[in-house]
């Protein structure tokens, strides 16, 4: 009779055993992420406390007074720069747009014929993924010299790695009737491509391509830091003077700038998909 | 007798709607006239990115030794990049974790069916957008001059970064569940964060690890480069031997970055496998 006492926690069932076992995981992972975390600050070359508290002092009555307000002299110049680096994002965009295009079709096992057709063309865009934009941009500034063709070239190169991914997904998951009509009526290799699989792929493509550009718009923005053209250089060059009036005026331009492009795109996107 | 049937004739196909094609094509011109201005713009041209190209190319042989000096450069220089690969993983690890803790409660400040009222939900929204308008290598940019030079920038920079991501993330996930198990608690009388941790978190705790996973991916591409511009890990190594003009080290340093990107990457995508 005792058992049968409601809220007795007897009567309340156990959960069941696969819960149990990621409750335990999710107790051990989350202990094994604190001790990290105490070793990783431990053995970090972080400044002494009187270190930050010094630095802070010097730095921040300079930094609010700028911040309070933004130098408006400056508003030509950091809106023409960021139109310039609106620029080199749409052509980076196009550029590894026309460039994934192609690699993604020899990356889709469903137009090879097999998974294992589709490797070497997906090892490729992981490999192209790796590098992070800003390295490949160090290299063209190197070898091509400086000036927004090294950003676009870096940016174009990296995003070949998202949309080629993104792009030979969205051609893996097409509906494969299209094609069997247009084999089945007489039509070539070129047929079928042109009339089943482009037009069932283009919607996603351009969604994608829009978002790749959203993205490359904020990588932009800082390729100037290392020489590869776009507002990243006159702003690096106030930062290293800490002309902090001057920056506020080129962040509110970088913020406004994005969060306006993101707004149209994200609409554009919507009507798309 | 019927001439016209015989063979399909581009005429006898249906054209599509007129509307469509138009809008197609007013699409298509604007994003050809956006082409044109931007390459005037950018003074970009494609004879250009064959040169470079070339010049990319060349570039890459230069960035590895010869083949019989592998061992006394690349050999000899491998030892002294442990140092920085560390810390660069070091700053990716204490800015996804800090990253993830001051997100929590923004995640559910800033989500529709969590949110206490419309203006505390507008200040975080309007915070996050911020947070993310800004990209990594611009807040360690801003943050060096502020803190310290060496890895405390870069881990405050990758923080802030990665709680505009993941906040955001965390959000649409957060209003995409099911409120059947928010309601029955509030029809018991639950008050707000006993719903949210007995109703919501719940349901999104195996997407919230996954994303903080990606996150943490993200994070260890950014911090390889935010040492660029002083903010610690293998990006300033990095630029101190680009400034040398040390090639072959500079092939050395771009090696080791793939290769620890990878690996990261590979065991983040075989734990997030395990997760759901």
């Amino acid at each position: 009779m005792s058992q049968r006492v409601p809220n007795s926690p007897l009567a309340i069932p156990q959960p069941p055993a696969a819960m149990r076992r990621n409750q335990r995981l999710l107790v051990g992972g989350g202990v094994f992420t604190v001790v990290l975390l105490i070793v990783v600050l431990l053995t970090m070359d972080l400044p002494t406390w009187e270190r930050i508290s010094r630095g802070l002092t010097r730095s921040l009555p300079p930094l609010w007074r700028g911040f309070s307000n933004p130098n408006f002299e400056l508003f030509p110049l950091a809106f023409s720069s960021m139109l310039e680096t609106f620029f080199m994002a749409v052509l980076g965009t196009l550029l590894g747009g026309v460039l994934a295009f192609s690699l993604s079709f020899i990356a889709a096992r469903n137009l090879l014929g097999g998974t294992l057709q589709a490797i070497p063309g997906k090892a490729l865009l992981v490999a192209i993924r790796t590098f992070p934009e800003i390295v490949l941009a160090i290299i063209f500034v190197a070898a091509a010299g400086p000036g927004p063709t090294a950003g676009i070239m870096a940016m174009g190169i990296h995003s070949i790695g998202f949309l080629g991914k993104i792009f030979s997904d969205v051609i893996e998951g097409i509906d494969p009737g299209p094609m069997e009509s247009i084999r089945a009526a007489g039509g070539n290799g070129v047929h079928v491509f042109l009339f089943a699989v482009v037009p069932q792929v283009l919607p996603e493509f351009a969604s994608n391509l829009l978002y790749r550009f959203e993205i490359n718009l904020r990588a932009a923005t800082i390729l100037g830091l290392v020489g590869a053209g776009g507002i990243g250089g006159p702003l690096l060059q106030r930062l290293s003077f800490r002309r902090w009036d001057e920056i506020s005026m080129m962040l509110i331009v970088i913020i406004a700038f994005i969060i306006v492009v993101d707004a149209f795109s994200s609409r554009i996107r919507r009507t798309l998909v | 007798m019927e001439p016209e049937r015989t063979e399909l004739s581009a005429a006898a196909l249906p054209r599509p709607p007129l509307a469509g094609r138009l809008k197609a094509l007013l699409s298509l011109a604007i994003v050809a006239g956006l082409v044109v201005l931007a390459m005037r713009q950018t003074e970009f041209n494609f004879p250009a990115l064959f040169t470079g190209a070339a010049d990319f190319w060349s570039f890459f042989g230069r960035l590895a030794p010869p083949l019989s000096e592998l061992g006394s450069d690349w050999g000899a220089y491998l030892p002294e990049l442990l140092p920085p690969i560390i810390e660069t993983l070091q700053i990716a690890y204490v800015g996804t974790f800090f990253g993830t803790v001051l997100a929590m409660p923004l995640i559910f400040l800033a989500s529709a069916n969590t949110a206490g009222d419309p203006v505390s939900m507008w200040i975080a929204r309007t915070l996050l957008t911020i947070l993310r308008s800004i990209p990594d290598l611009l807040w360690a940019a801003i943050l060096v001059p502020i803190l310290v030079v060496g890895p405390l920038p870069g881990a405050v920079a990758l923080t802030l970064f990665s709680i505009g991501i993941l906040a955001k993330l965390g959000s649409e996930t957060v209003e995409s569940i099911d409120p059947g198990p928010l309601e029955a608690l509030r029809a018991t009388g639950a008050g707000r964060v006993a719903t949210i941790v007995y109703g919501v978190i719940p349901q999104v705790a195996a997407t919230m690890v996954s994303y903080i996973l990606y996150i943490f991916e993200i994070n260890v591409r950014a911090s390889v480069i935010i040492g660029y511009v002083g903010a610690g890990g293998i990006g300033f190594t990095l630029q101190e031997r680009l400034s040398f003009f040390d090639y072959t080290g500079v092939g050395l340093i771009i090696l080791v970055i793939f290769v620890v990107v990878l690996a990261i990457d590979g065991l983040s995508v075989w734990a997030r496998s395990k997760l759901i």
